[in-house]
């Protein structure tokens, strides 16, 4: 064995008999362990590895029965890599949290910036909320988050920017404080900005039973491409490259001159 | 004597010593200090030149006095590394503060140096004494011995230590080409006996999107 490496100070030096298996070695790294078994993450997220492990791209045609059956995100797929050999190893994100997650027959819905890799036994899909990816099925995911994840129990109501992900409840919905709206006064604060905003007046509201995962931080993940929707008749976003189910033009603050224009019907 | 007084924050005590430090890296200081520029690192008039030929920049301070030094950079971790004689290699932009009995040179790495985009040397550290490296998100120590090879993404190495060598792999195929890489095309591998620090984090290579 070798000696170098401070004992005591500074970290542990780590070997593959001490490295975990699909668990977190810190806050910030995940270990995977891989016996001629395959996992899905997202380009360059490796930093390390022991053993030997190939990484090929989701359009290897010798993936392509792996792909068919657990990738259904075709316009996306640049993005994936498949990892597989045998070995350990470490997988994390630009010092961000990172943490694992059992799914069991059920399904997630995660941002796509957070997800950092999962097991081919779950299945990807592009969610039907823009921006979002959907898991389902039984396995192994791990994410990244900006400071730990924190989950919460349904009926809740939270700031856009701290959404990770939620399990097994359907009712993702926007909310608006139109109570901080009514009246002239309320309606010039809006539009004019005077008066002070709180910056809390939308959020996104969950009902029913499951699980939401906020982060502790509502510094943003850059966004990971998640494809466009097919252009079809009643596809939220089809059509719309990056849509954000807003339509055309710019996105527009509740109680902008455009409201007050269709509300005389102008 | 140093030790970390939070895991961005190192604290150096010291009594009349001095210590070499990343220029502008010291935060606060208690008792009587001296800062000196250090021009070429205190590697003489032959280490300036090697460094500024082989690009390898590094712009250290001499700290010295009675009392205790603190020095942080930009929030980075910070890393204790105590050397025995040994010689430490890391990149210049990874060194905080190291022992002024330690000696500091420039040594060539070949490509991955260059798949880094650090450029082709990195400095190398040796001596007895403690140095103090920085690394975004704490650094991982990975061991490397004759059975348990190791293989690092060029954008988390930080540093390492120990009797190793190290090898150049590239995944690069027609694929890569096409947009279809395994987005790690560019690979060191390193064989022998010693520790590698990674760090959970990947810095901009020229590989990164490959």
């Amino acid at each position: 064995m070798s000696t170098y490496g401070t004992p005591g100070a500074g970290p542990v030096a780590h070997d593959p008999m001490t490295l975990p298996a699909d668990d977190n070695v810190d806050h910030y790294t995940f270990c995977v362990e891989l016996k001629g078994t395959q996992w899905f993450m997202q380009k360059g997220k490796m930093i390390a590895y022991y053993g030997s492990i190939e990484f090929n791209g989701i359009g290897h045609g010798r993936l392509d029965r792996l792909v068919r059956t657990s990738f259904h995100s075709p316009l996306h797929a640049s993005d994936w890599v498949v990892a597989e050999g045998s070995g350990k190893m470490l997988l994390a994100d630009r010092a961000f949290d990172v943490n694992s997650y059992d799914l069991e027959d059920g399904n997630l819905t995660i941002r796509s910036g957070n997800l950092l890799a999962f097991q081919p036994s779950l299945s990807l899909k592009q969610s039907i909320v823009p921006g979002f990816l959907t898991l389902i099925g039984t396995g192994k995911f791990v994410a990244a988050s900006n400071g730990p994840v924190v989950f919460m129990e349904p009926p809740i109501r939270v700031d856009p920017q701290a959404l990770v992900g939620w399990a097994d409840c359907p009712s993702p919905c926007h909310h608006y404080d139109h109570g901080y709206m009514t009246g002239v006064m309320g309606g010039l604060r809006a539009m004019t900005g005077l008066g002070g905003a709180s910056g809390e007046e939308h959020q996104f509201e969950f009902v029913g039973a499951g699980t939401v995962l906020l982060q502790s931080s509502e510094a943003l993940m850059a966004e990971q491409a998640t494809g466009t929707p097919p252009q079809e008749p009643g596809v939220p976003g089809g059509g719309i490259p990056g849509g954000q189910g807003q339509g055309a033009g710019a996105p527009r603050l509740p109680g902008q001159l455009g409201d007050l224009q269709r509300r005389f019907g102008l | 004597m140093f030790r970390l007084q939070s895991s961005k924050v190192l604290a150096v005590d010291m009594t009349g010593d001095a210590v070499k430090a990343k220029n502008g890296s010291m935060v606060a200081y208690d008792g009587e200090m001296a800062f000196k520029k250090l021009s070429g690192g205190g590697e003489g008039l032959r280490g300036m030149v090697t460094r500024r030929l082989t690009g390898e920049q590094m712009t250290l301070m001499e700290v010295k006095g009675h009392g205790t030094c603190f020095f942080a950079d930009r929030a980075s971790e910070i890393n204790l590394v105590g050397l025995r004689g040994e010689t430490l290699y890391v990149e210049s932009s990874n060194l905080l503060v190291t022992d002024g009995g330690l000696r500091t040179g420039t040594t060539f790495t070949g490509m991955r140096g260059a798949s880094q985009g650090n450029g082709l040397f990195t400095t190398t550290i040796e001596g007895h004494g403690q140095a103090a490296i920085m690394s975004d998100g704490p650094a991982l120590l990975l061991r490397v011995s004759a059975q348990y090879p190791l293989t690092v993404d060029p954008g988390a190495y930080v540093a390492h230590q120990g009797n190793l060598r190290q090898s150049f792999q590239s995944g690069v195929t027609f694929r890569t080409l096409m947009g279809e890489g395994g987005g790690e095309a560019f690979q060191i591998r390193f064989e022998g006996d010693g520790v590698v620090y990674v760090q959970p984090s990947e810095r901009n290579t020229i590989a990164g999107d490959v």
